[in-house]
């Protein structure tokens, strides 16, 4: 689904440049549950935005559905990210002045779906969130985990095949944090493959597959339980 | 770009800020008003004065005389100057070369009576090339013709408000009019612009000299300069000067008793004030402007700024930043649109609320220079554009994911 092939990555900075991604190899199948680790500065922030088609990469391959995404035009990225990727949000991102349902339903706006279609289907979406009685509220009327199932129902909206979440639990207390990671695995169970990037070793241990970036390099990669106590000790000595 | 959907994006960012909006809205609409009402009293300004100048021909010289205040070569002052024949004789044969001319004299407060009605009216004297100097558009009849002069006719043309106030219904042309007394015939009327030129009566100024003065006095005259420049009207003016002053023994820095008027110098120098009056309204224009795009340019950038991280999102979601670039824009510019329409409203509604109690002699008609609006309103609206394209295009091309983190 996911195949990366020594993406290298550098930011220019006055007088030089700074290498942030140094050669990421990674495969992540369709229907994965898949959690990036790794401390700031890591580079997974920068994972993220080149896994999201939201930036480019110097050097490297990035097949996404079997499709080369090198050289991809402003216009086709955001293509592709409108039909292939859903977005969650450490702090939700919702549009302070639309509503629940605007905000689920704007996905579409940019698919050029008709307005009619856009309010149906965000109305389906925040019902299978629990979410449709709240759908003519204002992000601020809301609760941190209310917000998040808003955004996650907007993610899902356009029927992605891959949700990449940015630490989508940061910002909510436990019980909604794990409510939050409910949902996304009831997402992943319907066959979306989902990406979450995570400093939170419980989150991780909750998805299928651990990798952990330092340095702009994967240090480690595998089956969640096995990965992440060891990493976490690996990292600490390491700092 | 332009679909309903657009607009819907616009109405609710727009109508989610109403305090900045209004704000935005209120420096571009202020900067338009202030533009439309100062053109507009400039206007009027300038209006009143040429309404003033419509009267007379711009190419034409007036001599009058007075009495003198210098005494010279044995005289004493408070002497009266009186021109007459033989000095306008003199003067257009032999010291200019002046293309029509006219002698004139007036007598204000004269009777004027038809059948049972009867008036005062002021009755002036002048000679057939008088109407090429002074303006009077014939509404019916004839003019004055030299022949009228050459036999001392009792022939008169009259201004329209002896039309309205003496003969009413009657024909005017034709009918026999007692002026002072003597009966003269009406051979012609006219209307003009002026407020009060519409009351004269015009008869050959040597049938005046003969049945109401019995002399050969001229009270002024008044010479065309024909196509001649500034310079060379102003060399006439020197040389009918000149010639009174020896004449009549009149000192050279007499200014009383001998007044030599060019209504091109004139005219100039109102042209020179207005030129002034514009450029000044131009230069509090274009800063009020300047001050309206520099308010546009400035909420702009707040706005952008604010939305960074909405622009995040909305890339994430899929958007284009073409699509949040028109997005911004459009709204930059409908913003600037209808505050800049309502701007031009209210001035053209100011002015017209205020124009009818606004009359007076140097001041008419103030009038909206839509060309000049219609810029300013286009120059405000591209600064818009670009105040807000620009901090937009920095925007969207911030990362989304550290557009996201930066709150």
């Amino acid at each position: 689904m996911l195949a990366l092939r020594g993406i290298e990555k550098s930011y220019p900075l006055a007088g030089g440049s700074l290498p942030v991604l140094k050669g990421i190899d990674l495969n992540i199948v369709q229907g994965e549950m898949v959690a990036i680790m790794g401390s700031s500065g890591s580079g997974k922030s920068t994972l993220l935005n080149v896994l999201g088609l939201l930036d480019g990469f110097d050097s490297g391959g990035y097949d996404l559905d079997g499709v080369d995404m090198a050289g991809l035009s402003e216009k086709q990225a955001a293509r592709y990210r409108s039909q292939f990727l859903g977005f969650v949000f450490q702090s939700f991102n919702l549009i302070s002045f639309k509503t629940a349902l605007e905000n689920v339903a704007l996905p579409l706006f940019y698919q050029k779906v008709p307005r009619r279609e856009r309010q149906k289907r965000a109305m389906e979406m925040l019902g299978k969130m629990g979410m449709d009685d709240r759908a003519d509220h204002l992000p601020s009327e809301l609760s941190g985990g209310q917000k998040q199932r808003v955004a996650i129902a907007r993610a899902l909206i356009t029927s992605p095949r891959v949700i990449l979440a940015d630490e989508p639990t940061g910002a909510l207390d436990s019980t909604t944090s794990s409510e939050v990671m409910e949902v996304l695995r009831e997402v992943n169970a319907s066959g979306i493959t989902v990406i979450i990037v995570t400093h939170e070793a419980d989150i991780a241990a909750q998805c299928d597959r651990t990798i952990r970036l330092h340095d702009g390099v994967i240090i480690e990669d595998g089956k969640s339980g096995e990965v992440v106590e060891p990493t976490a000790r690996g990292a600490r000595s390491q700092d | 770009m332009f679909n309903r959907e657009t607009w819907i994006e616009i109405a609710h960012t727009v109508t989610a800020n109403p305090l900045r909006t209004a704000l935005t809205g209120l420096s571009v609409g202020l900067g338009i008003f202030i533009l439309v009402v100062m053109q507009g009293l400039g206007f009027g300004l300038q209006n009143g004065v040429e309404q003033d100048f419509g009267d007379e021909a711009r190419n034409t010289v007036w001599v009058r005389t007075g009495r003198t205040t210098l005494p010279y070569r044995g005289r004493q002052p408070n002497r009266y100057v009186q021109m007459r024949n033989e000095d306008e004789q003199r003067i257009t044969e032999q010291v200019v070369d002046a293309p029509a001319w006219s002698g004139r004299r007036m007598m204000w407060g004269s009777t004027v009576g038809y059948k049972n009605e009867q008036g005062n009216y002021p009755i002036v004297g002048v000679e057939p090339d008088f109407d090429e100097l002074e303006l009077l558009p014939l509404k019916g009849g004839r003019w004055l013709h030299a022949d009228d002069l050459a036999k001392e006719s009792k022939v008169c043309v009259v201004g329209e408000n002896l039309l309205d106030e003496l003969f009413k219904q009657d024909e005017a042309i034709g009918a026999f009019i007692t002026l002072r007394g003597i009966t003269f015939r009406v051979v012609g009327h006219f209307s003009k612009n002026g407020r009060w030129g519409n009351s004269m009566v015009y008869v050959p100024l040597t049938t005046m000299q003969r049945v109401f003065n019995g002399s050969d006095e001229v009270d002024q005259m008044v010479l065309s300069t024909g196509d001649l420049d500034l310079e060379g009207s102003q060399a006439m003016v020197e040389a009918v000067d000149g010639d009174l002053r020896m004449r009549h023994s009149v000192h050279p820095d007499d200014v009383r008793a001998v007044r030599v008027r060019d209504n091109q110098e004139e005219y100039a120098m109102f042209e020179r004030v207005f030129t002034g009056i514009r450029l000044f309204i131009w230069v509090i224009g274009g800063f009020t402007l300047l001050a309206g795009a520099i308010g546009v340019a400035n909420i702009m950038a707040i706005v952008v700024k604010e939305r960074t991280v909405e622009i995040g999102v909305r890339k994430a979601l899929g958007a284009t930043s073409g699509s949040i670039l028109s997005l911004i824009v459009i709204e930059a510019i409908a913003l600037t649109l209808i505050s800049g329409a309502l701007g031009l409203i209210a001035g053209v509604a100011t002015l017209n609320a205020v124009a009818p109690y606004a009359e007076h002699d140097y001041f008419a008609d103030p009038e909206v220079n839509l060309r000049v609006t219609v810029t300013a309103l286009a120059v405000l609206v591209v600064a818009g554009a670009i105040s807000g394209f620009v901090p937009a295009l920095r925007a969207v091309r911030i990362r989304p994911i550290e557009a996201l983190r930066y709150e």
